[in-house]
């Protein structure tokens, strides 16, 4: 197995209250790990120590080592030589809720591009090509203007994962990605996650065990902020 | 109880809005019986060709002209300055200060937004008194109007870009951080544009405090009668100020109605400024957030 990801030691706090324990763990590369486990187990918080995006909130403290092997480096992405928006562009995240930004189709995918600082000229082609791999074109190309948010659930949750994806980014965080669509959505979703899975490592948080059998390649379980 | 209590909050809410549009009606209907009668090409460019007036070719010396243009220059200057400042410390504010720099700044701010207009007009002459004794040719003039009519707006400007960026809910900072994007850029291409309503919402308040401010103005520059400014340094003639004057020192009907008149031009430049601020919101927001 080739491991894209290894944590050692995590622990995390939230003002005084523990939410992960002591956790270490290795990711296979080009996979898709799910984790599960009981509400309020820290699972959400556990990928958010992965792309730093706690760092966000105020009032959080964690401890231990997260390395990413990527190009084939091994990088602490916790190093004081490690830019954040370097590594939230390497390791996308999609939400359990969709969140559009209110703007429009075009605007949602173009942004990404944009604060990457790439060329203006390509990004027509390139929010073609997201859209296309989320299966959205032929329900958008002729709407791009219109805001994100007149989209169906499903949708707006595929555009997501489409201006996740557009950065290329080595790994993809899922956040519950389904809980909030219907079964047909959840399953449009099901399939684009396994067409990705060659582009990019997926961690997913999932409470559907059904999903999980369809979908993982890997199971992890977390329990009271540990994991097994 | 409840039944009743939620009944009478109704009516209580259906006749202060009922009120309140009611005044709003009677005011406006007021003001054009008395001012339409007075609105004419004689009360803009006096005894001035219209075309003479425009070009500069010749003084307006008994028309509102010099007036009206004063106006339009005070309230562009007064957004010129006070703008930048305005956003820049709203947006400190909203998305950079602590909490101890935040209370103190607001405390500040606060303070500055309770201070009476006259008291600002106050601080302006003395200043240019002031500053009169190192730069002679410094007297009472349109700068120094514009200056301290931008102290007067900034708190409005400051507050409203404040909260409009506070208002946003936290996912969309979040989005945007999980998108790779720091906080500037968050700001600039996230939270700003999402913000534009409510920072336009201040900035339309601001256009008409400096367009009806008199206080200020009076102890800062304007005169009765001094043609339209060729320069900053210029003292300068203000519609407010016009209203003002025709209104305390009026000799007959006619010149009460020649000042009801300057009131229905100042208010359609309001409603003029309010639109152009709109639309350039509009075109601004659709811009940023619609157009690839």
């Amino acid at each position: 197995m080739k491991k894209i990801i290894e944590i050692k030691n995590l622990s995390f706090y939230y003002g005084k209250q523990q939410i992960l324990d002591n956790i270490s763990a290795e990711f296979a590369a080009s996979a898709i790990t799910a984790i599960t486990g009981p509400s309020g187990s820290g699972k959400s918080t556990f990928l958010m120590t992965i792309n730093r995006l706690w760092e966000e909130l105020n009032g959080a403290t964690m401890s231990g080592r997260v390395s990413l092997f990527l190009d084939h480096e091994k990088l602490d992405i916790y190093g004081r030589d490690v830019s954040l928006s370097w590594l939230r562009r390497k390791v996308g995240m999609v939400f359990q809720i969709p969140n559009p930004l209110p703007m429009s189709i075009y605007r949602n995918l173009a942004l990404p591009l944009r604060m990457a600082g790439l060329p203006k000229e390509n990004f027509g082609q390139k929010v073609e090509t997201a859209l296309k791999q989320a299966f959205l074109w032929p329900e958008v190309k002729d709407r791009l203007r219109d805001d994100a948010r007149t989209l169906s659930g499903g949708q707006q949750q595929r555009l997501c994962i489409a201006r996740a994806m557009i950065l290329e980014p080595a790994i993809l965080l899922l956040d519950e990605p389904t809980s909030s669509l219907d079964e047909k959505a959840a399953r449009e979703i099901e399939s684009l996650l396994l067409t990705l899975k060659d582009q990019c490592t997926q961690l997913m948080v999932s409470h559907d065990q059904a999903q999980v059998k369809r979908v993982a390649d890997e199971v992890m379980e977390m329990v009271a902020g540990r994991m097994s | 109880m409840t039944r009743v209590f939620d009944f009478l909050l109704y009516i209580f809410a259906w006749i202060s809005g009922l009120i309140l549009v009611g005044a709003c009606g009677t005011f406006m209907v007021f003001l054009l019986t008395q001012g339409l009668p007075a609105l004419s090409f004689d009360l803009i460019f006096g005894s001035t060709g219209m075309w003479d007036a425009l070009l500069l070719k010749r003084v307006v010396s008994d028309g509102l002209l010099p007036a009206i243009v004063g106006t339009f220059l005070l309230v562009f200057l007064v957004l010129l300055t006070a703008l930048p400042f305005g956003l820049g410390a709203g947006i400190y504010l909203a998305e950079y200060a602590g909490k101890r720099s935040k209370s103190f700044f607001s405390l500040i701010f606060d303070l500055l937004a309770g201070v009476p207009s006259i008291v600002i007009g106050l601080f302006g002459f003395s200043l240019t008194i002031f500053l009169h004794k190192h730069f002679t040719f410094l007297t009472p003039c349109l700068l120094i109007s514009a200056l301290a009519l931008a102290l007067l707006v900034l708190p409005y400007l400051i507050r409203s870009t404040q909260m409009a960026l506070e208002e946003l809910p936290t996912s969309l900072r979040l989005t945007a951080a999980a998108l790779g994007a720091d906080q500037a850029t968050t700001i600039r291409f996230v939270l700003l544009p999402q913000a534009a309503a409510g920072i336009f919402s201040g900035i339309i308040l601001a256009i008409g405090r400096a367009a009806e401010d008199t206080a200020v103005i009076m102890l800062t520059g304007v005169v009765v009668s001094a043609g339209i400014p060729r320069s900053l340094f210029n003292s300068y003639e203000a519609l407010p100020f016009y209203i003002y004057y025709m209104a305390s020192q009026f000799s007959d009907q006619q010149e009460l109605q020649q000042g009801f008149g300057a009131a229905l031009i100042l208010l359609a430049i309001c409603g003029l400024l309010f639109t152009l601020a709109w639309l350039i919101r509009k075109k601004i927001t659709a811009r940023l957030l619609y157009h690839h």
